[in-house]
């Protein structure tokens, strides 16, 4: 036995929103190892656009909600930055406008209607198919180079449902009032 | 640029009845003292009766009114981000220990869980089959289950933060799958629950039956906790024999983790309590015992973790090992034992006041127990986690004395019975329990003429055991026994195994016997051997004699009985027809059923059923004439054996 280990380190986030019925959404964001042990978990308060937002955002009100305001809320306030962020929410993408990590979205292999996804804006990792931002196709490239250090069949979709139980908790014990 | 003031006069002068007809005329002036521009307005005026009064001339005022040239655009709104506020949890970093060593072949590492798919595996019916729990490494290897384990917090983690950290961690299943951890073994589901069970606990009583896995559980929940940072430093106590058990079990189940054993003098043993950077501190209860009394108390050592193996030891609470284990400084505390209680519901009290779950002295009654229990005991039995384990066999060798034996046993019975009635009132159950020792000597052989209907049966079967390649383990309460036995048995290459064995030379017994085709047979004594050792692949038990307790004797059976067991285990109790083993046998017999009846679950084996005194006495027709008529009476544990 060893101490410390020094080796290659990535650092995965995890990010993902509940909506509580009446007072609008929550977003957690759970940062851990490349096995998935947990490091720092962060979520915030509900937000609920008012209406001069919902009208005034119209489509792109949920990409600015989830994507720009919870998670870069939540990605400014860890303290462990990581190196991808992975969300199973197409609308959190707008992370990625607003920051320089990657942020994917780990994606079924075929979309519900039964059309594969888009082979040019994914790429296998871990074992998802990930889909990344259109704007920034570079995202596919740095992550490449870091695929050795996720084992081949590691579910990134399970740290997911962490976040959605530990969330569902915060609600239940803090904001149930 | 300034607005212009403006001046208004409306007039209004006409007739009711043109009123009603006839348009009002409005006039508006353009400058003071202009003459007024009648604007023709028309009014309906309904015939009330009032309209006279319209003829008076309404009174106008006049106001100035600014011109904004500005045009405003209310309201305004821009996008602005709301400050959000976040609830933050960072978890503890953890130890980190060297990589452990990857799996030589691909075929390998997949059997070890190394390449685990997301949804890859097969149900728990199948993975039940693989060999586990506390086994040898013959074991054979079943696919990854589907199922996840999750912690779940527990009941008294009342903090969202405390609830969170056990909630954040991944699934067992996929922490232990050889992504970070590796396992030498797929554990079974049950397995999996109670080392999420035990993470998640400051004080665990962990009973399942014996041979299900305490110990693999025990350590896979302390290699866990010191991964995630819960613990740093631990101290594992447990009896003397079993040291070498736990030592080789933590090589087996985590191999990166330091274990120390304290032994050796008493200043060797000083320096290894306080050794820094001791992970984990193996010692038995006579050293811990011992030690810690003589250590001051500003010097004691801290752990993290105290685990009592066999934790029945400490059942009497002013007994000084309880005192002792109660005043170890610590964090958390897990007890094991198969056998939470062994004669009364108190003696589980003991072990929650160590568990620090109820106030020192504190005496709750059953329904508090049971609701303790509920909370801090995790209890699995064979019979519902292990449906397809092969059975276990029971039969009863109900045996003629030789000829030479009922002499022997006749005479020393009578007399026997003569000496204690000559004893009077002062007769002790101590008195009693002699001819009772006695006279099972004579069942197990005739110390004159070596004569033994017992011997005879045990040749008679052991030549078929032997005839299949088979292994065999006999219990007896006796060492002198087992030495007799031995000479007499060594056309089966018999081995020894009793406390009289140097603990040193136990581990290359026990090696041979399990390697050695033409070892057919071990000899143990019930008190070293009933314990913690692991011999699945022996298919035969014989107790040569009977111990008092049938807990006890549960627990030598499972030494072969227990998970990865591969055929049924055939037991033998041998019992000599019309002596004193037959007439124990009954009343341990009869109290058992009585249990039973009482409790209804038909799980008794947690449950002693050693006789007391006034049972004593009657195995002779004699009464107990003392107030320690309800007092057992026999050796209190079989390590006395």
């Amino acid at each position: 036995m060893s101490g410390s280990v020094k080796s290659e380190q990535l650092r995965l986030g995890f990010l993902e929103t509940l909506e509580i019925e009446g007072r609008g959404y929550v977003g957690g964001l759970l940062i851990t190892n490349n096995f998935g042990r947990p490091l720092e978990f962060q979520c915030t308060t509900p937000v609920k656009p008012n209406r001069p937002q919902e009208i005034l955002y119209g489509g792109s009100l949920l990409p600015w909600l989830l994507g720009e305001l919870i998670g870069g809320t939540l990605l400014e306030r860890v303290s462990i930055k990581p190196d991808l962020v992975v969300t199973s929410d197409p609308d959190i993408l707008e992370l990625r406008n607003h920051t320089q990590i990657p942020v994917v979205c780990a994606l079924a292999e075929q979309e519900p209607d039964g059309i594969p996804v888009t082979p040019g804006s994914t790429m296998r990792f871990g074992g998802q198919r990930l889909r990344f931002h259109d704007a920034h196709p570079v995202d596919a490239d740095r992550l490449a180079g870091q695929r050795h250090l996720i084992p081949d069949q590691a579910d990134l979709t399970e740290p997911l449902e962490r976040v959605r139980e530990a969330l569902a908790e915060t609600v239940r014990t803090v904001f149930a009032r | 640029m300034t607005s212009q003031p403006v001046r208004q006069h409306i007039l209004s002068h006409a007739a009711a009845d043109q009123a009603a007809t006839q348009p009002v005329a409005e006039a508006v002036s353009g400058q003071p003292g202009d003459s007024p521009t009648v604007v023709p307005l028309r009014v309906d005026l309904a015939q009330t009766g009032f309209n006279p009064a319209l003829l008076r001339l309404p009174a106008i005022e006049s106001a100035a009114v600014t011109l904004s040239l500005v045009v405003d655009l209310v309201p305004g709104w821009k996008p602005r981000k709301n400050p959000l506020k976040c609830i933050g949890l960072t978890l503890p970093e953890g130890m980190n220990f060297a990589p452990a060593r990857p799996a030589a072949t691909p075929a390998a590492a997949e059997a070890c869980g190394l390449l685990r798919k997301p949804d890859a595996g097969v149900d728990h019916a199948a993975a039940g089959a693989c060999d586990c729990g506390d086994r040898d490494s013959s074991g054979t290897v079943a696919a990854v289950p589907k199922k996840k384990t999750r912690i779940r917090p527990p009941a008294d983690a009342l903090s969202l933060q405390d609830r969170l950290f056990y909630l954040l961690q991944p699934p067992l299943e996929s922490w232990l799958a050889g992504q970070e951890l590796i396992m030498p073994f797929e554990p079974f589901a049950y397995q999996y629950e109670g080392i999420a069970w035990l993470f998640a606990r400051h004080s665990a009583l962990l009973a399942d039956e014996m041979g299900l896995g305490k110990t693999m559980q025990t350590i896979t929940g302390i290699r866990l906790l010191l991964r995630s940072g819960q613990i740093r430093r631990v101290l594992l106590i447990c009896p003397k024999p079993l040291i070498p058990n736990w030592q080789r079990e933590f090589r087996t189940w985590a191999e990166e983790l330091p274990v120390v054993t304290i032994e050796g003098t008493g200043a060797r043993r000083k320096m290894l309590w306080t050794l820094p950077g001791a992970c984990i501190l193996i010692a038995n209860y006579e050293a811990m015992t011992r030690d810690l009394n003589e250590i001051p108390p500003e010097e004691q050592p801290k752990f993290d973790l105290l685990v009592l193996d066999e934790a029945q030891r400490i059942k009497n609470r002013d007994s000084r090992t309880a005192e002792t284990a109660r005043a170890v400084n610590r964090r958390r505390s897990w007890a094991l034992t198969g056998t939470p209680i062994e004669n009364r519901p108190e003696e589980l009290a003991a072990l929650f006041e160590f568990m620090e779950v109820i106030p020192a002295r504190s005496s709750p009654d059953l329904r508090q127990l049971s609701r303790l229990a509920r909370e801090h005991i995790l209890r699995r039995t064979k019979d519902l986690v292990m449906k397809d384990m092969p059975p276990r066999i029971d039969r009863d060798a109900e045996l003629e004395l030789t000829d030479a034996q009922q002499a022997a046993y006749t005479t020393a019975e009578k007399e026997g019975i003569v000496q204690l009635n000559d004893l009077g009132e002062s007769i002790s159950v101590q008195h009693v329990f002699e001819l009772v020792l006695r006279l099972k000597q004579i069942t197990n052989y005739d110390p004159l003429t070596g004569e033994s209907a017992k011997l005879e049966r045990l040749v008679a079967d052991m030549e078929e055991v032997a005839a299949s390649g088979g292994k065999a383990i006999l219990f007896s309460q006796w060492t002198k026994t087992l030495d007799w036995l031995n000479v007499r048995l060594q056309q089966f290459n018999p081995l020894i195994y009793h406390g009289g064995v140097p603990t040193p030379k136990r581990e290359p017994i026990l090696a041979k016997f399990k390697n050695d085709p033409d070892a057919h047979l071990i000899l143990m004594s019930y008190g070293t051997g009933a314990v913690g050792l692991n011999l699945q692949f022996a298919g035969y038990v014989f107790l040569y004699d009977r111990w008092w307790n049938p807990a006890i004797e549960d627990q030598a059976i499972n030494r072969a009985h227990r998970i990865g067991v591969k055929n049924p285990v055939i037991v033998t109790r041998f019992i000599s027809k019309n002596t004193i083993e037959e007439r124990i046998d009954r009343v341990l017999r009869e109290k058992r059923e009585l249990f039973a009846a009482v409790l209804g679950d038909g799980d008794n084996s947690n449950v002693s059923l050693s006789l007391n005194a006034s049972e004593i006495f009657g195995l002779f027709d004699l009464k107990a004439r003392h107030k320690d008529g309800s007092r057992s009476i026999g050796p209190a544990h079989p390590e006395a054996a």
